[in-house]
């Protein structure tokens, strides 16, 4: 494994370049908001800060670390080298040149309409042209991907697929029918409308496009974190997989549901019936189910660890655990975060309930919990799982990491504890302050003042994730090359059914489910068209 | 601890079928919602054209806020605009079912009533309707919850609730903020 | 399950039925729940019929299955008769510039001036105004949306075309630039409601429709370098209630809220201070 580290490491410290950017951001948007005055702060400023925190956390790290971690995986647990790298090369530089452009125009102040666009409000085309070349960037990596297993396949006729490289594709495909609804958004709407070729668009129907690619987005940038926990935590902890075959069926599960359920974002909207509501909120009940299935399978594979290193009784185990090890600590972390998160998702998704969350800080604290919590702190595990191997060095010493992650999971519970609270209390998002005078807002003051405090703690542990990698590089050169090795199952599969082997099946399912769920909500819009809004460029001139 | 193959087949169908469990919990406690207490989502698919929303129809200025209508109905008719609400202040009847109705000429907006379940997206194109009885006297915030552009945070109203007693409909039916 | 002598065909057929049978199931008892069970009970219980409710549902009838529709009242007294349209912004795009030159020479250059600068201060200057703000005001003026001795009679003697054309040549001519040497600087607390505007009051900055490129409403026009006159008089006739052709209060429920002193510092703030 020599072939794609460079290109592996050449995504990872774009996305955490981006990330560090968006994290000094995210606490000074906290700050404004807060009861204490901030410098710069005006609506110019604030949204264009939002936008670019957002673009960065949503787009870019994301999207660069999913493919460099894909590259990585396709590498090591296939054990042939990557099939057609230039083209990943090719893959990574048209998303730079995307990144760099969305970028400039943001900090111009041309795009300040956030990262989940708004129309009929447009920005410069240049800001959805940037975006648009990042995903095209990705498509490349999905089709590298897919050659990849074929290959392995190929070469290997009815031998299970490696499970880390099994969830990778299962990512790469989701991927391919997830960005689906952006593209057609920005392709036939926004960006016609942004250039001034048309003066109006039907905003309903840009809503609707949007929500297909909204939920699925989350499982995009959350499949690397349960690739880690499946092939990566029981093997760090020195134990063994509880069940191949769970994992597999887990990420099968999360590319049938995370797809037909995006109206779940669309609850409050008009534009879109009660019936379709019903069926989508049914379809994402079952996303609980790949998540809940992941959170036995992994605590299995835990106590199996736990007890092979002579832990005993009913808890005996979790003391036994290498709780030193970044990515076993990681992993209990992401777990604790989890059950928050995912208990706040379920009231997100009963639409009764919705209602009184809808659009508040209780959606924030939602997604932040779980991209902050599960995401992004497994990202850092990761990252700590494989530089060694990228950079063929040796951390010297697990203390600062920890010190890294245990700040991180201090950052995001005082961040988001008293958003949620907040947000039951009805304060509302996308602001860029609050009128602390009023006797309605007055008592939120001293909450939004500890979310801050927060705030800071994460920026600390951001900056330190940064220094620690940073640190790495300048480290001498170790000895052996530290490998990579995922976990085997307790029973490791000889075969497994062709179901469980590849995805042929499951993209016709996906698109049947995703023919019910969104068909006619779709088509609505061309049966019985609404009036369309003029377009509101944030761009003087046509 | 489970270790054969067959054991552990087992354990998982058994944690499967909790998580099946789980979530028909949740479906049957939303369905019941829906069946007993009319729990709905803000659908109301009717289109209406923003380009002409101040010129025809009932979004024109003169007929905008609270309004009883001659079955003794309560409407509100709003208007979501960059950047304010038309009007600023409504007037609501304490524990009398009230039909709110929003629209927009321009771009996306949204909203919510502090401490209620009042909550929908204003989408252009369409009329967005919520039915609700407000239980406490007082005045709310009903701030914009959807960004609408740079002057986004500054767009709020406010919602009187009344006792039914104080609340006294003119000859034409209206009831303002400003002749209380 | 994994038997390593087994047939993968063998073994993948129970996989695909039982697969296909619990997706199609959840699906249909989510159909069979979401679009008929509930809108029926609710509809029998709001007194809609089930088809209705069933319509409903589905998104093929306005409203919603667990509630009768409210009467509407239709009176319509807008407060303008622009509507805008794709077909009316092209027509502004594609104008005769010098027709309108033409026709503004005899009727417009007396008070606005030949090149958009108006001589009295008390007057607007037109130069580089964005068309569609020099359109809503000519078209609110002859509807008599919009009131004036002099140009209420003037934009009624012009027909669609002309008003057309003589919007698209002020709009195209050069926005006047401050001049730097007598450029004043705003002071804190006006600069403060310019850019970032005052919530406890409901007041957006004015920058956020008015600023360049802020994606306000279609028909908000640029005050950067308009007349110190002109602006306090208008804020004045808004705040009175006396002007009320901006549509849905956009610029009443502004300026309701302004003190006399604010009026007087935003219009010098706009006629004189470089910026934006």
């Amino acid at each position: 494994m020599t072939h794609a580290r460079r290109l592996t490491l050449a995504h990872m410290w774009l996305a955490f370049a981006a990330f560090g950017v968006a994290v000094v951001l995210g606490v000074w948007q906290m700050w404004a908001r807060s009861p204490i005055p901030a410098p710069l702060h005006t609506p110019d400023n604030y949204f264009l800060a939002v936008t670019a925190h957002g673009v960065s956390m949503a787009y870019v790290l994301p999207t660069f670390v999913v493919m460099g971690f894909g590259y990585f995986v396709a590498e090591t647990a296939l054990r042939r080298p990557l099939p057609f790298p230039a083209w990943g090369w090719a893959g990574f530089w048209l998303g730079v040149a995307g990144s760099v452009l969305a970028a400039a125009t943001i900090f111009a102040g041309r795009a300040s309409v956030l990262y989940t666009f708004y129309p009929p409000l447009t920005a410069t085309p240049f800001f959805y042209i940037g975006l648009v070349l990042v995903v095209v960037g990705s498509w490349v990596w999905c089709a590298l991907m897919i050659i990849a297993m074929a290959q392995w396949k190929g070469e290997n006729p009815g031998k299970p697929v490696p499970l880390a490289m099994f969830a990778t594709v299962a990512n790469a495909v989701m991927w391919l029918w997830t960005t689906v609804g952006v593209a057609a958004e920005l392709l036939f709407q926004v960006i016609p409308a942004a250039f001034g070729w048309v003066d109006t668009l039907d905003v309903g129907l840009s809503r609707t496009l949007f929500s297909w690619t909204l939920h699925a987005i989350v499982y995009f940038w959350l499949i690397p974190s349960y690739i880690a926990f499946y092939t990566m935590a029981p093997q760090a902890a020195g134990g063994r997989l509880y069940s191949d075959t769970m994992g597999r069926l887990t990420f099968i599960l999360f590319l049938i549901y995370s797809l037909p359920v995006g109206m779940h974002h669309l609850f409050m909207d008009p534009e879109q019936s009660t019936g379709f509501k019903f069926l989508q909120m049914t379809l994402t009940a079952l996303v609980a189910a790949p998540t809940l299935l992941t959170v036995f399978t992994i605590t299995a594979s835990m106590e199996v660890a736990g007890r092979m290193r002579g832990g005993t009784g009913l808890f005996g185990w979790i003391k036994a655990l290498p709780w030193d090890r970044p990515m076993v600590l990681t992993t209990g972390l992401a777990f604790f975060m989890l059950w928050f998160g995912g208990g706040g998702g379920l009231i997100n998704m009963s639409y009764g309930m919705n209602a009184m969350v809808h659009n508040t800080s209780w959606v924030t604290a939602h997604f932040h919990l779980i991209f902050g919590g599960t995401v992004v702190i497994m990202y850092f595990a990761i990252a700590y799982a494989i530089w060694p191997t990228l950079t063929g060095r040796a951390f010297a010493s697990n203390r600062p990491l920890r010190l890294q992650l245990w700040l991180w999971f201090v950052g995001m519970m005082v961040m988001t504890l008293p958003w949620h609270y907040l947000g039951l209390q009805g304060q509302w998002r996308r602001v860029s302050e609050f009128n602390y005078a009023d006797p309605n807002i007055a008592g939120w003051g001293p909450w939004v003042v500890v979310s801050l405090l927060g705030g800071l703690v994460l920026l600390v542990s951001g900056l330190m994730f940064l220094w620690n990698l940073f640190g790495l590089h300048r480290a001498p050169l170790a000895a052996r090359l530290p490998d990579i090795r995922y976990a085997l199952a307790v029973h490791p599969p000889v075969r497994v059914p062709a179901a469980l082997n590849g995805f042929r099946m499951w993209n016709v399912v996906v698109a049947a489910l995703m023919l019910l769920a969104y068909g006619f909500p779709i088509a609505q819009f061309f049966l019985n068209s609404p009036p369309e809004a003029i377009v509101h460029r944030t761009v003087a001139g046509n | 601890m489970a270790s054969t193959e067959r054991e552990i087949l087992r354990t998982e169908i058994g944690w499967a079928i909790v998580v099946a469990g789980v979530v028909g919990v949740i479906m049957v406690a939303i369905v019941y919602a829906g069946l007993a207490m009319h729990i709905n989502p803000p659908s109301n698919i009717e289109h209406i054209d923003p380009k002409t929303l101040h010129l025809t129809g009932e979004f024109t200025e003169p007929n905008l806020g609270t309004k009883v209508e001659a079955n003794g109905q309560v409407t509100v008719r709003m208007v979501a605009t960059q950047f304010a609400f038309v009007p600023q202040c409504l007037v609501v009847p304490e524990g009398k079912p009230v039909t709110l109705r929003f629209s927009t000429p321009d771009v996306l907006h949204g909203i919510l009533v502090t401490g209620t379940n009042v909550n929908t997206m204003i989408v252009p194109g369409y009329v967005s309707q919520v039915h609700t009885v407000f239980r406490k006297t007082g005045d709310l915030l009903m701030p914009c919850h959807e960004y609408c552009g740079l002057g986004h945070s500054q767009m709020w109203a406010t919602v009187r609730v009344v006792p039914e007693a104080e609340f006294r409909p003119g000859a034409d039916g209206k009831v303002s903020c400003d002749a209380r | 399950m994994e038997h390593a002598d087994a047939d993968p065909k063998v073994l993948d057929q129970p996989w695909r039925i039982w697969a296909t049978a619990a997706i199609a199931s959840v699906a249909a008892a989510g159909l069979l729940l979401g679009m008929i069970v509930l809108p029926v009970v609710q509809g029998r219980n709001a007194g809609i019929s089930a088809f209705d409710a069933i319509c409903r549902a589905l998104g093929i009838q306005a409203g919603s299955p667990a509630m009768p529709q409210p009467p509407s009242a239709a009176q319509a007294i807008p407060v303008t008769q622009v509507a805008w349209s794709a077909e009316l912004i092209r027509d502004l795009e594609q104008a005769d510039r010098r027709n309108g030159e033409a026709i503004a020479s005899q009727t417009c250059f007396a008070c606005h001036g030949e090149r958009g600068f108006a001589p009295d201060n008390r007057n607007p200057n037109l130069a580089g105004q964005s068309a569609l703000a020099i359109y809503k005001q000519l078209h609110d003026y002859r509807s008599d949306s919009r009131f004036n001795d002099q140009m209420t009679p003037i934009a009624k003697a012009l027909d669609d075309r002309q008003l057309i054309d003589v919007t698209a040549y002020y709009a195209y001519l050069t926005t006047g630039a401050i001049d730097p040497t007598t450029a004043q600087v705003g002071d804190e607390e006006i600069v403060r409601l310019v850019e970032r505007g005052d919530q406890s009051r409901n007041l957006p900055a004015c920058s956020s429709c008015h600023g360049r490129r802020a994606g306000g409403p279609t028909e908000t026009p640029s005050l950067v370098g308009q007349n110190e006159g002109y602006l306090i008089a208008q804020l004045q006739l808004y705040r009175s209630g006396e002007r009320k052709n901006d549509i849905y209060h956009r610029m009443r429920s502004v300026a309701r809220q302004l003190t006399d002193r604010e009026i007087a510092r935003l219009a010098r703030y706009y006629s004189t201070t470089l910026r934006q």
